[in-house]
């Protein structure tokens, strides 16, 4: 019965770090992921043909042979789904219709009953090509000699803040002008510039991409598949194939990491447009780790050439970027990556005079997509080294320069958008101080140098104007209560925090509190998508609307049947409780049958269903010439990372002694959780900047395995990090909290290359700092002999 | 083009019952039939389609291929089928040969070393593998099972290229033999990978020294290169450097150098050539540095 031994909540589900709440299935295995989904012995067996070539017209494609094959249930090309999609600009097809624009590009597929036959049927696949001159690289791509690879770019759809070039191989070009850059570098004292080229990189999610398709006899398509996006995926997978979003269904279990790559639409149309063509039986693919490799979103390349002045006393003046992004063979996800790239090009930084051009440019590589934290990476890697250099030249200490010259509340931004309260001086201090910049240390050994860097960050939720959240909240007789979302578990534990602001906004106990999953697009209610590290933002401000709503129905209840004020209401801990009254009530049962009046004058309410939505209604456009607008974006998250580290002297090896890393998080509503993030982002950050590339030759990956692309392991990154958090809060957050899934991999290579010059004397640009550049660039300088 | 690796082509799984069975299958199916032990050399290539064949010959249950064992007069034996972990934790490797224990931990991870072997280490003939420079120096010996009985192949003379050696069709070796190493023997292995750990090494060095009446220094040294050269690399003209004068820093810095000129890297995906004659230097240094400390301890 009902006992609220105190009236105050046991534990603040806000702000406590309890056990993820899908810990039990992960670590005993019993966690469904899709391609432990049973299907019977009906289930076909999808492969894909590719080009091998990076740019080349289609003659002819012979499918008659692999049809003939037995075993094979249907062939499908190009010709068969001639429509296009995209998230941002509509440039790409399913499959390769009138040519090809990268090597790895699906031309056709088959459906069969066995992986082998499957694979069989691929290679009777007749296709005729015409080789076409490629283009390798984005600046040449960008210039008037490159082949055209998208003669139709004119013809595509896009939303209106996309700026594709028709006749050109420019799919984006965002501009920036605040100020008169021209005119400021008179006025500056220092001046540098710089030139980085930041590779191309691969996700590496440990569960490879996979979909499972099935149409019924109607014409209904149901879609199972490891997804960060199901509901983006049900609006372009519909629109490709002419079919209703509500007769398209997606179930997305448990996903064993995106981290942005199972954004938006990849391989999932394949399998869907083969179950078209054979109505009942269920069609399988699943990437190989090679495909997962070469064949899917990259994170896409950029040369960025940055220039920066400041003032006597180290006050930035002027910025001028110019950014080439090497996009790839299709642009549909990222333009909208230099888009984001372009409008937060002046760093955390205040900056009067700042010019920007951010141009997203076809090129015969792999296809660019998101990649946590896409565009600010790179753009970090850049403009922080150079920052870094300034900051030298100017004689100001690297700490000072960055707290001074810090974007504070009421800035004028880039792109004309105010800058509201953020934590930065404070993210700054903490890694300071946690690595004791202003101290100049000694090497362990006189086998090694030491040194320290640090670099800030910002990031803005990249994504468009209007990205909607919802939520329902009902409850069991037992007074236990199921969240209803549409947002992805993809191991950032956005299930936990749900179930924590739900359990606090209804005054229940967390352990009381559910995710209704897996997501389903038949029955979950609308997420825009799990990108962004907008979840515990928007999401989360769905989840506590919907459980606030679930929680006014309750009290009316009670309030209606003990004849009192909701006024006088309150939920703690599961019990209804009455501060006039002093009764109290638990929420068993009375959350699905209602009360009854007193004097058997009936009943009073009944099953609780609580709803939830959220969408930010004052983000606007911005000017096609200049960038400017009132508000570009809905926030920012901002923070700070450090390292110290030493280089081997012999092998040029980096030996990490301390990391530190410190972001303005809103509230932690799960620190341990806000931990974890910081955590995985930094060792993810660090892993591209001594590591990770995808090694292109005329387009083809030459590393497409773990074998030889390497990503960090345990013991690379057995050193202690320090990642004190700072809480200043979001106007429109829940509890104040804003996103930092993104955030921590953010300026890791920028504060690594900010070490390596701190030991050595010298500015690597190209990431990754691998050991063998940095003693050959050591050799070079006649560091070592 | 890239291979987008489906899976396996189809194989037939062999497993005789005696060595001379094995021999013979191997033999009458030459070039489509190779010995297969741990696989975890074999299966990767066949996916990649590198290596192509009819059939695997399971060789593990043949006679000898599950002996380690240790003879106070004959050394130590490894038979084909014992794994790295198992030659890692063996208490006489441990005692007797702890640089082999060291060189077998550095290779890929430790669920691959439960299926990973020695033999299998020496028999892919990479000039990468990890374990080969060690067997070579302590002076192994392979026993080889062919069509006309057993027969003794020294590690020294078993290499001919990259993936090649002296086996011949249905040969299979049984064994690697170490004898009991010189007293006062102490030594060291430095793996250079692009990560901490799990990789192929961009450069790897094996250094063993003891002390001998019968060199001018005192001490007689040997070094093995890893991934420098076509085959495993012992560096004669570097040990020669460290025989004829007494052991200083500077005679160590010019074995070192020795090294270095003596080997020709290639450019590859793990690193360039530049950089692997560099490193064959400074980690022979770093190596014979570490052992010439222990020995003169």
């Amino acid at each position: 019965m009902a006992n609220a031994k105190s009236k105050e909540q046991v534990v603040n589900p806000i702000g406590a770090s309890f056990t993820r709440n899908d810990v039990y299935e992960k670590v005993t295995g019993s966690a469904v992921y899709a391609d432990d989904i049973q299907f019977g012995n009906k289930l076909l067996y999808a492969r894909a043909k590719r080009s091998p070539y990076p740019h080349a017209l289609i003659k002819k494609i012979d499918i008659s042979k692999a049809e003939a094959l037995p075993g094979v249930k249907v062939v499908v090309t190009g010709k068969d789904f001639p429509n296009r999609i995209g998230l941002y600009l509509q440039d790409k097809t399913i499959f390769a219709t009138d040519r090809v624009r990268f090597i790895g590009e699906p031309v056709a597929a088959v459906a069969a009953i066995s992986e082998e036959v499957a694979m069989k049927a691929v290679e009777l696949i007749e296709v005729e090509y015409e080789e076409l001159e490629a283009v390798f690289d984005a600046e040449f791509g960008a210039s008037d000699k490159a082949p055209l690879i998208h003669p139709d770019l004119d013809k595509y759809v896009c939303p209106n803040f996309i700026f594709p070039k028709a006749g050109t191989n420019i799919a984006n070009h965002f501009k920036i002008r605040k100020g008169d850059v021209s005119s400021a570098w008179d006025k500056c004292a220092y001046v540098v510039e710089r030139s980085f080229k930041i590779p191309h990189i691969q996700h590496v999610p440990i569960e490879t991409h996979i979909a499972i398709a099935q149409m019924d006899e109607k014409g209904k398509v149901t879609v199972w598949a490891s997804s960060q996006s199901p509901f983006a995926q049900r609006n372009l997978i519909a629109h490709a194939l002419h079919i209703s979003q509500s007769d398209l269904r997606v179930i997305a279990p448990l996903v064993g990491g995106g981290f942005g790559s199972k954004a938006g639409v990849t391989m999932e149309a394949i399998p869907v447009a083969l179950a078209t063509k054979c109505k009942g039986w269920p069609v399988k693919f699943l990437l190989t780790r090679e495909e997962e490799f070469y064949t899917n979103f990259v994170r896409q390349g950029l040369t960025i050439h940055v220039k920066v002045g400041c003032d006597k006393e180290g006050n930035l003046l002027a910025l001028k970027n110019m950014m080439y992004w090497d996009g790839g063979a299709s642009t549909e996800y990222g333009t909208n990556v230099t888009r984001a790239g372009g409008y937060s090009s002046s760093g955390p930084y205040d900056i009067p005079n700042v010019e920007t051009d951010s141009i997203c440019v076809y090129t015969n590589h792999p296809i660019g997509g998101a990649y946590r934290g896409f565009g600010m990476s790179e753009l970090h890697t850049g403009l922080d080294q150079a920052i870094d250099e300034l900051a030298e030249k100017a004689g100001v200490d690297k700490v000072t320069f960055l707290k001074k010259n810090g974007v504070a509340e009421g800035d004028v931004l880039v792109t004309g958008m105010i800058m509201h309260k953020n934590g930065i001086q404070e993210c700054i201090d903490n890694v300071a101080k946690s690595l004791k910049m202003n101290e100049k240390e000694k090497p362990s050994s006189p086998d090694r140098l030491r040194g320290k860097g640090i670099a800030a960050m910002w990031k803005a939720p990249a994504m468009p104007p209007n990205p909607g959240s919802s939520a329902w909240v009902e409850m069991s007789e037992d007074g236990n209560v199921t969240v209803g979302l549409g947002g992805q578990e993809i191991g950032q534990g956005t299930f936990t925090v749900m179930a924590q602001m739900a359990a606090a906004a209804l005054g229940v106990p967390y352990e009381k509190v559910r995710i209704a999953g897996p997501v389903d697009t038949q029955y979950s209610p609308y997420e825009w998508q799990t990108v962004a590290s907008r979840l515990t933002w928007s999401m989360g401000n769905a989840v506590v609307l919907a459980a606030k709503d679930a929680r006014r129905q309750i009290l009316e209840t009670v309030a209606e049947a003990w004849k009192e004020s909701t006024d006088d209401l309150d939920i703690i801990n599961g019990v209804v409780v009455s501060y006039k009254s002093e009764r109290e009530t638990s929420l068993e049962n009375i959350v699905i049958y209602g009360m009854p009046k007193e004097n058997n004058e009936g009943w009073t309410g009944g099953p609780i269903v609580g709803r939830g939505s959220f969408m930010p209604k004052y983000v606007t456009n911005l000017d096609a010439e200049t960038g400017q607008g009132p508000r570009a974006v809905v926030h920012y998250t901002v923070g700070c990372e450090g390292l110290d580290i030493e280089i081997d002297k012999n092998t040029g090896t980096i030996y990490v002694l301390k990391g530190a890393a410190s972001f303005d998080v809103g509230k932690a509503i799960n620190p341990a959780l806000v931990k974890a993030q910081v955590e995985g982002g930094f060792a993810q950050g660090l892993s591209s900047a001594m590591f990770e590339e995808i090694k292109l030759v005329k387009g083809v990956m030459t590393n497409p395995s773990f074998v030889d692309y390497r990503i960090a392991t345990a013991p690379d990154m057995d050193f202690p990090l320090d990642t004190p958090f700072v809480e200043v809060p979001q106007d429109d957050g829940p509890w104040g909290a804003r996103g930092v899934g993104e955030h921590p991999m953010v300026p890791t290579i920028a504060a690594l290359g900010n070490a390596i010059y701190d030991a050595t004397g010298i500015r690597l640009t190209n990431p990754p700092y691998s050991a063998e550049k940095i003693y050959l660039a050591m050799l070079d300088k006649g560091l070592v002999k | 083009m890239i291979n987008p690796h489906p899976g396996l082509p189809e194989l037939q799984y062999v497993k005789p019952a005696t060595l001379q069975e094995a021999s013979k299958f191997l033999a009458d199916n030459a070039g489509v039939a190779k010995p297969y032990s741990g696989g975890t050399d074999s299966f990767v290539r066949l996916r990649d389609g590198i290596l192509k064949l009819d059939y695997l010959v399971d060789i593990k249950g043949l006679e000898g291929t599950k002996e380690l064992s240790f003879d106070p007069q004959k050394g130590l034996t490894i038979g084909a089928a014992i794994t790295m972990n198992q030659v890692a934790r063996h208490p006489d490797v441990l005692k007797h040969y702890p640089n082999l224990a060291e060189a077998a931990e550095s290779v890929a991870s430790y669920q691959l070393r439960n299926r990973a072997t020695i033999i299998g280490n020496i028999c892919n003939a990479s000039p990468a593998g990890d374990t080969i420079g060690t067997c070579m120096i302590l002076d192994g010996v392979l026993k080889v099972h062919g069509v006309d009985g057993v027969r003794a192949v020294s590690l020294s003379s078993f290499f001919l290229a990259p993936g090649r050696t002296v086996l011949k069709p249905g040969d299979v070796v049984v064994a690697v033999q170490l004898p009991i190493p010189p007293k006062g023997l102490v030594g060291t292995y430095k793996k250079l990978g692009r990560n901490r750990i799990g990789d192929l090494s961009i450069v790897a060095v094996a250094v063993l020294g003891y002390p001998t009446p019968e060199s001018a220094s005192g001490y007689r040294f040997r070094i093995a290169l890893a991934s420098v050269a076509p085959v495993p690399f012992e560096s004669f003209k570097a040990e020669g450097v460290l025989s004829g004068n007494k052991i200083t820093a500077e005679l160590i810095d010019e074995a070192a150098g020795a090294t270095m000129d003596s080997v020709t890297p290639i450019d590859d995906v793990r690193g360039s050539a530049r950089y692997r004659k560099q490193m064959v230097k400074n980690l022979t240094r770093e190596a014979l540095t570490e052992v010439w400390t222990k020995l003169s301890k």
